[in-house]
């Protein structure tokens, strides 16, 4: 839980001083390709294999599982 | 008979009103959204006369963009990745061995199974090769050296006698001076593995409500010495109309090892009277048996993951995410394969120099690890350029000392056309594991003679020293037994007993696995994508990486000889399904092809069955076939004992092995592109691997050492190679094409871009050569591939009828051979049974001839399977397929195919196993 208060804090903070209402016709700009969280997911997850296989930091954004006998 | 979508007048008046406002809101919210920010169509919605409120309406629904997850809705993609590393640096030794290499196959799915329920599914396959450090040592203990029965470098672990001073720096002797100087340097010891393959396959159950999106998951991934299973649980929940997201999820891992600990290192692990069980007491939560002739390592480790996130969307044009993450493992988590270099020095020694004997130790990992990390990722639009830049910066921490940094800085630009283009930075750093250590020195001896309670000398019998009688000296050095009897000297023959250094003076944990020591590692890459027109886009991605102790943040990184540099590189390409099926012209042009081309495809099994239509048009698919061979060994169409392979199966020569199984799958890739009416390109990548299994024949001939030891690697475990094979580039002429009858010829080349030239590790170090000419990845010969084909149809029958050709363009190929030609005659005849099924069924005669030269380099002849002669031969097989069409729907355009081919008839050249069948499986999508 206090992971998850850290998180919102971050957030939080940033939209104290930086967030503004964006109504939904003007999300144009955020739904294109480029700004997309992971414009290239197929590329990432080849590299991110890779990377995990010859760095000790693991994991990140997200809960997957999943493993290999490469470490 | 042509279905179209969504016929008004098929539906109930209520259904047919909603329909129309469907499409009246996708038509306004088509033009009004970005593609990717399209909405789900049947959702129920009143229909505003405003723009914006009809907008603001059309967000509300599930599945809307706003929420910043920009991936189409349904989607297939294929990605071919390739890594390679730099040769390691062995201060001057020259190493025979080829750094790693991984050869890596992505595919993905995603697609709805209604409007709420979202399906994904991917697989991943790699194949592993190339040596590796296995442990870090002083440049003299001369883990890299010259030895055994095969020139250049091999591993050296065990029982190096070696020299230090009184501070317990490393001594070499000087070669010129013969003088011992002090020498600090270390160097990594390398080994080589033969390939291995990993698979992995996982999916994802998704169900949406308005605002919250909930994710099931699981999958599995299987290598020869590791399995892991895994499952996870994502929620998503939107709130603040869309700004907001938080995402939650849960997983959990159970994985196995299971590893043949190798041999080429000579004992590779510490290898005493103790036995297993003293190997048992210094490795921790693992099992190590002797089963089958192999050492085998056996450990579980359980994985709980829990991640957290934050998605905030700033102002229109930026939007940041935050997440944590904590991760508890549990287990085995040490690595099989790697050892720690650990010199024993008798610290009774006098003098200046004191010499120790260096082993390989298993390395030792705590069998707890519990690691966090903080991430953030900010995306801003920078107006002028229209492009996006992405900065993301993680930081892991974990209890066993390590603290890791990661920032990456993307530029993603769109240049016109469609085309993008994205330079990447990336920089890595992290501390070493408190465990981590480049080798150890311990302050004991090795062994040392065991003494019994009154400090009396333990001696044993030399000719069986386990037989569990020990003997004494008396006062008068006479050799007494335990209950004080004079026994025969010369019949006992004597020896001091040994026991083995006390593995409680070594830490708690020791690696010397460089991925735990301190480093830091940049990289910089660039990746180019194209969308074409039809929802197809195709990416290319490079990036170059270069790891360094000097560069980890704060200095104090590892020593230079660990540096190395790598390059990945990958290709993908992906088609959007969602945005083809709301094209009707380009279903009902798919539909055409499926239904008036020639009743449907042929079955899955044959290639080159249809051209495209007309100029301009594009098919991709994908073509996946599995090969088995298994049970008798064949002569001819005869099976044979095991005795008549040895008296003829190998020409002459001694004949130890035969294989008992073989398994072959190949995954293609098929591109289609009509420049004009009447010609059609294609190009086919494959993607192959193989394993095979062998058994010693009953009542094979003695073997010496050496060929024992090979005997012993083939047999004792599977092999298995995999990668790119060959490279297949086609055009297809329309010959005569009428409303019943079609008739049409390809030419193609099949460029040799498949390894022929893949090797068995070394054994014992015995160079063990090349795997056997079938387990190669592709002929590497240029070949031509020339077909002719008839199809016809009437009704719901259809029916067809190819011979084709592979001529072998060269002589013999970088390795020394050649495969034989091969002719093959088809005909098949299917039925229409529905609107969107029909099967098949086909018979196929196929006349391969042996191989021509043989392999040029070191080849160890165990069996038949490694003669040239026993290749090739006169088949017959019928076929049973059915093909599916989508003929409406979302996924309208889809044709699936299965058939399977069974055996009829063998009459192979010389010795070999027996077919068992074959599958092929191809997906195809036209537009």
């Amino acid at each position: 839980m206090k992971l998850m208060q850290q998180a919102l804090l971050i957030v939080l903070s940033v939209c104290v001083t930086g967030c503004t209402p964006v109504s939904p016709w003007q999300r144009g700009k955020l739904a294109s390709q480029q700004m997309a969280l992971d414009p290239y997911p197929m590329q990432n997850t080849f590299q991110g294999h890779i990377y995990n296989s010859r760095e000790a930091a693991m994991g990140g954004n997200s809960a997957g599982g999943g493993g290999c006998g490469c470490n | 008979m042509a279905v179209t979508k969504n016929t008004p007048a098929k539906l109930p008046a209520g259904k047919a009103r909603h329909s129309r406002l469907t499409n009246a809101y996708k038509y306004l919210t088509d033009r009004l959204l970005p593609r990717s920010a399209r909405p789900k169509p049947a959702t129920t919605t009143s229909v505003s006369t405003s723009l914006q409120a009809l907008t603001a309406a059309a967000l509300s629904l599930p599945g809307l963009i706003p929420t910043p997850v920009h991936a189409a809705e349904e989607e297939a993609s294929l990605l071919y990745g390739y890594y390679e590393e730099s040769s390691r640096n062995l201060a001057g030794v020259n190493s025979r061995f080829n750094p790693i290499v991984v050869d890596s196959l992505l595919g993905s799915s995603k697609i709805k199974l209604s409007d709420r329920v979202k399906f994904a599914f991917n697989y991943a396959q790699d194949v592993w090769s190339g040596a590796t450090p296995i442990a870090t040592a002083p440049l003299s203990f001369k883990g890299n050296r010259e030895g055994g029965v095969i020139s250049g470098a091999t591993p050296f672990l065990q029982n190096n006698n070696v020299l230090f001073d009184r501070q317990l720096n490393p001594l070499k002797q000087d070669a010129l001076t013969g003088q011992l100087v002090k020498d600090t340097q270390l160097v990594h010891t390398l080994s080589a593995a033969s390939p291995e393959v990993r698979r992995q396959g996982d999916f994802k159950l998704g169900y949406e409500w308005n605002e919250v999106s909930l994710d099931v998951g699981g999958g599995i991934s299987v290598e020869n010495d590791y399995e892991s299973r895994f499952g996870n649980l994502a929620g998503r929940w939107d709130l603040n109309q869309k700004l907001t997201s938080l995402n939650l999820g849960l997983s959990y891992t159970n994985s196995d090892t299971h590893a043949i600990l190798d041999h080429d290192v000579t004992p590779y692990i510490w290898n005493t009277s103790g036995g297993y069980e003293v190997r048992n007491i210094i490795s921790n939560n693992s099992q190590i048996t002797k089963t089958g002739g192999n050492t085998l390592l056996q450990g579980n480790r359980q994985d709980w993951g829990t991640a957290f996130g934050v998605t905030q969307i700033l102002n229109e044009g930026a939007l940041l995410e935050a997440g944590v993450s904590y991760n508890r493992s549990t287990g085995y988590m040490a690595n099989p394969y790697k050892t720690v270099e650990t010199a024993f020095v008798d610290p009774s020694q006098t003098g200046d120099v004191l010499s120790g004997v260096a082993i390989g130790l298993l390395e030792k990992r705590p069998e707890e690890r519990n690691q966090w990390t903080e991430n953030l990722r900010y995306v801003q639009h920078i107006a002028g350029l229209d492009a996006a830049f992405h900065f993301d910066y993680r930081f892991f921490h974990d209890d066993w000392g390590i603290n890791a940094h990661t920032f990456e800085a993307d530029w993603v630009q769109p240049i016109g056309n469609n085309w993008t283009i994205t330079p990447k930075v990336r920089y890595y750093s992290q501390d070493a594991a408190d465990f981590y250590t480049p080798f150890m020195v311990s302050n004991q001896a090795l062994n040392k003679n065991a003494v019994d309670a009154n400090g009396r000398p333990i001696y044993v019998s030399a000719n069986n020293p386990n037989n569990g009688q020990v003997y004494f000296r008396d006062a008068d050095f006479n050799l007494i037994d335990a209950n004080g009897r004079i026994v025969d000297e010369n019949a006992i023959n004597p020896v001091n007993k040994t026991v083995p250094f006390d593995g409680s003076k070594l830490p708690a944990n020791y690696s010397s696995d460089h991925r735990l020591s301190g480093f830091g590692a940049l990289s910089g890459g660039i990746t180019v994508s194209k969308r074409f027109a039809k929802g197809v886009t195709l990416e290319a991605g490079a990036e170059y990486y270069t790891h360094a102790g000097s560069l980890k943040l704060g200095g104090g990184g590892e020593g230079s000889y660990a540096d190395y540099n790598s390059y990945m590189v990958n290709a993908v390409l992906k088609v959007d399904l969602s945005s083809l099926s709301l094209s009707s012209a380009g279903s009902k042009h798919a539909e055409h092809l499926f239904h008036n081309h020639h009743g449907g495809h042929a079955p899955a099994g044959v290639m080159f069955d249809h051209m495209l239509d007309k100029s301009g048009d594009i098919m991709v698919g994908a073509r996946y076939m599995y090969g088995t061979q298994s049970g008798n060994i064949l002569q001819g169409s005869n099976s044979v004992s095991d005795q008549a392979i040895i008296n003829n199966g190998c020409n002459g020569s001694p004949c130890f092995t035969t294989p008992t199984g073989m398994n072959m799958n190949m995954i293609m890739v098929d591109l289609m592109y009509a420049p004009t009416d009447s010609l059609t390109l294609m190009l086919m990548p494959q993607f192959v691997d193989m394993n095979m299994t062998t058994r010693v024949l009953d009542g094979a001939p003695s073997a010496t050492v050496e060929q024992q030891a090979l005997i012993n690697h083939h047999t004792l475990h599977e092999h298995t190679t995999g990668g790119i094979g060959d490279t297949g580039m086609y055009a297809m002429v329309k010959l005569f094409d009428q409303t019943i009858h079609h008739v049409h010829g390809t030419l193609g080349l099949s460029a040799p871009t498949g390894d022929v030239d893949v090797k068995f590790r070394d054994t014992h170090r015995i160079d063990a050569g090349f795997q056997h000419y079938g387990m190669q990845l592709g002929s590497g010969t240029w070949d031509f591939k020339p077909s002719i084909t008839y199809t016809g149809n009437i009704d719901q029958y259809s029916w067809g009828a190819q011979l084709s050709g592979t001529v072998r363009l060269e002589d013999k190929n970088k390795s020394g051979f050649a495969f034989g030609d091969i002719f093959q005659s088809t005909a098949w005849g299917s039925y229409k049974l529905l609107n969107w099924l029909s099967a098949s069924v086909r018979g196929v005669y196929t006349v391969q001839g042996s191989i021509k030269g043989e392999f040029n380099g070191t080849f160890n002849k165990l069996g038949p399977v490694d003669y040239p002669s026993s290749y090739g031969g006169r088949y017959w097989d019928v076929g049973f397929g059915v093909n599916a069409f989508v003929p409406s729907g979302d996924l309208q355009g889809n044709s699936l195919g299965f058939e399977w081919l069974q055996p009829v008839s063998d009459d192979v050249n010389g010795y070999q196993l027996q077919r068992e069948g074959a599958l092929s499986a191809t997906w195809s999508y036209a537009f």
